[in-house]
């Protein structure tokens, strides 16, 4: 599903975010990226949907090398992921329906379909009685759920997370994640990078390990 | 179309939801265009009053009095055969002196002590406006002062000489300040919608995330940009039009009796729908490259 050649990316400044990353990941599968602050857990993630050109090897995404695909088609890409931040990035001045069904005009879904598709997301996050809420209305984790409700709604092939929990209590941080491994069940690829080891610790998903932009480790936690 | 509608509902809705954005851009916006329309009321009445001076450039040929019809008919035929001439007025003996006597109070003594018309029939001649029209005039007043029939020639050759100039350098210098001012109004223009396009930079950059088109992101702001020139186009013609009112109520009469019926004109009506839609263009071309530079920093991330 996702094959990274030896890949290296540099900041202005000479700072090394990624030296040298190879995996794959498997289509349907669920992979945690791990590692400190600066490890390059965002910007690997920002490669594998292009919002970041690498300076030096292969991203291939559904067998698609990404270096080949013009800035105007960018967008076909990107329809096919999802992906969820964690400051959220939903927009203030909308509602949690209208946040959720942006996702949906922006590919040009009929009203109809808008309104049925972003009532199931708000469903399978929970969600319904809020969505007339205003996103400053809401705690963090209803935030996140709205931001979930939105990558999830076109029905995206691969489900992309920086650091989702990274404002959130452990305990709302799991519900978070089962929200993602529900996602992963009805047959959705998952990267999802945290640097909680709470959240590992109860999962048996294979986990990317990053430290100063280097892979330490491509480990099954099991 | 449905695209078309749809793009501009959505900026419709982006204007509804950045009021205070858009409201200080058509602020900024009006005041740019007020600027160059109060140039542009200027240039206008500043052109119809050279026009009114230069109308009065001609070559005034006195003929001989001993001049008889068929001679006066020949001469005039070799008048109107200049190409350069634009228009003839032949003024008799009779009308000349007319005209003379109005100069003066009814009861002049000096009216009264002159028993006979000591004035000359005489041709005025409008010469069409053309840079080295005092050339033309020049030449052909040389022509004619040695026809036999012509008593003398007069046109006042210093002085449309330097009325001349005067035309040439006033035009540079209003052609050069009008360009600058329209660069800079379009510097103005350009720059109020790309600081539009950066107030809402978190929506583009998650429309770009989410999977829009750049032709769904560009559109609407494009429409919101055309919107705004527009908006800004219409207060200006609104505070160009307040001051032509106050210029023309209080100082109408004035300059009317100085400049021979002067008065301050207004732009046409085509003038003002070019004027609108200049204004749309350069809100749709400043919005375009705007958008296209936001956009192009993204993607040479």
């Amino acid at each position: 599903m996702i094959q990274l050649f030896n890949i290296y990316k540099t900041y202005s400044g000479n700072i090394h975010a990624l030296h040298d990353i190879s995996f794959t990941v498997k289509k349907g599968g669920f992979y945690f990226i791990t590692g400190p602050s600066g490890a390059g857990k965002s910007t690997l993630l920002k490669i594998i949907f292009r919002w970041e050109n690498v300076d030096q090897g292969q991203v291939l995404v559904n067998g698609i090398n990404l270096s080949k695909i013009r800035e105007s088609n960018l967008y076909i890409l990107r329809r096919h992921i999802g992906v969820v931040f964690q400051d959220y990035k939903l927009l203030p001045g909308r509602t949690v329906y209208e946040n959720v069904a942006l996702a949906q005009e922006v590919i040009g879904a009929s009203k109809k379909s808008i309104r049925l598709k972003t009532w199931d997301a708000l469903k399978s996050v929970g969600l319904t009685q809020k969505r007339n809420a205003y996103p400053l209305q809401l705690a963090g984790g209803e935030q996140q759920r709205v931001a979930i409700a939105r990558a999830i709604v076109n029905s995206p092939k691969i489900l992309l997370a920086d650091e989702p929990t990274g404002n959130l209590d452990p305990e709302i941080s799991q519900e978070i994640l089962k929200l993602f491994i529900k996602a992963n069940q009805s047959g959705v690829t998952v990267l999802f990078a945290t640097h909680s080891q709470n959240l590992l610790k109860n999962t048996n998903f294979p986990a990317i390990s990053l430290f100063r932009g280097k892979m330490t480790a491509n480990t099954d936690i099991s | 179309m449905k695209s078309f509608i749809n793009s501009f509902i959505a900026a419709y809705a982006h204007i509804k939801a950045n009021k205070q954005v858009f409201l200080a851009s058509v602020s900024s916006m009006a005041m740019a265009l007020s600027i160059f329309g109060l140039f542009l009321f200027v240039f206008v009445n500043l052109s119809s009053f050279f026009a009114s001076w230069s109308s009065g450039v001609q070559l005034i040929v006195y003929l001989d009095d001993g001049m008889g019809k068929d001679e006066q008919k020949d001469f005039e035929k070799l008048l109107t055969k200049n190409p350069d001439v634009e228009k003839i007025t032949f003024i008799s003996r009779d009308v000349a002196w007319q005209n003379f006597q109005n100069l003066f109070p009814v009861d002049s003594g000096f009216l009264a002590s002159l028993n006979f018309n000591p004035l000359p029939a005489s041709y005025n001649l409008q010469f069409k406006p053309s840079a080295d029209r005092v050339d033309k005039i020049r030449q052909f007043a040389e022509i004619l002062k040695h026809n036999d029939k012509v008593e003398s020639v007069e046109y006042g050759e210093k002085w449309i000489s330097r009325f001349e100039t005067f035309m040439v350098m006033t035009r540079i210098f209003i052609y050069a300040l009008g360009s600058l001012i329209f660069v800079g109004l379009v510097l103005v223009i350009y720059n109020t919608i790309r600081l539009s396009v950066y107030t809402r930079k978190d929506e583009i950059e998650l429309m770009l995330l989410i999977g829009a088109t750049p032709r769904f992101i560009k559109v609407p702001y494009v429409f919101e940009g055309v919107t705004m020139a527009i908006a800004g186009a219409v207060i200006s013609i609104g505070i160009i039009k307040a001051v032509h009112l106050y210029l023309n109520f209080q100082f109408m009469d004035p300059l009317a009796s100085i400049t021979r019926g002067f008065s301050f004109q207004f732009f046409s009506i085509s003038f003002i729908l070019g004027f609108f839609l200049s204004c749309a263009t350069i809100g749709w071309i400043g919005s375009f490259l705007s958008i296209n530079q936001f956009l192009n920093s993204y993607y040479k991330k």
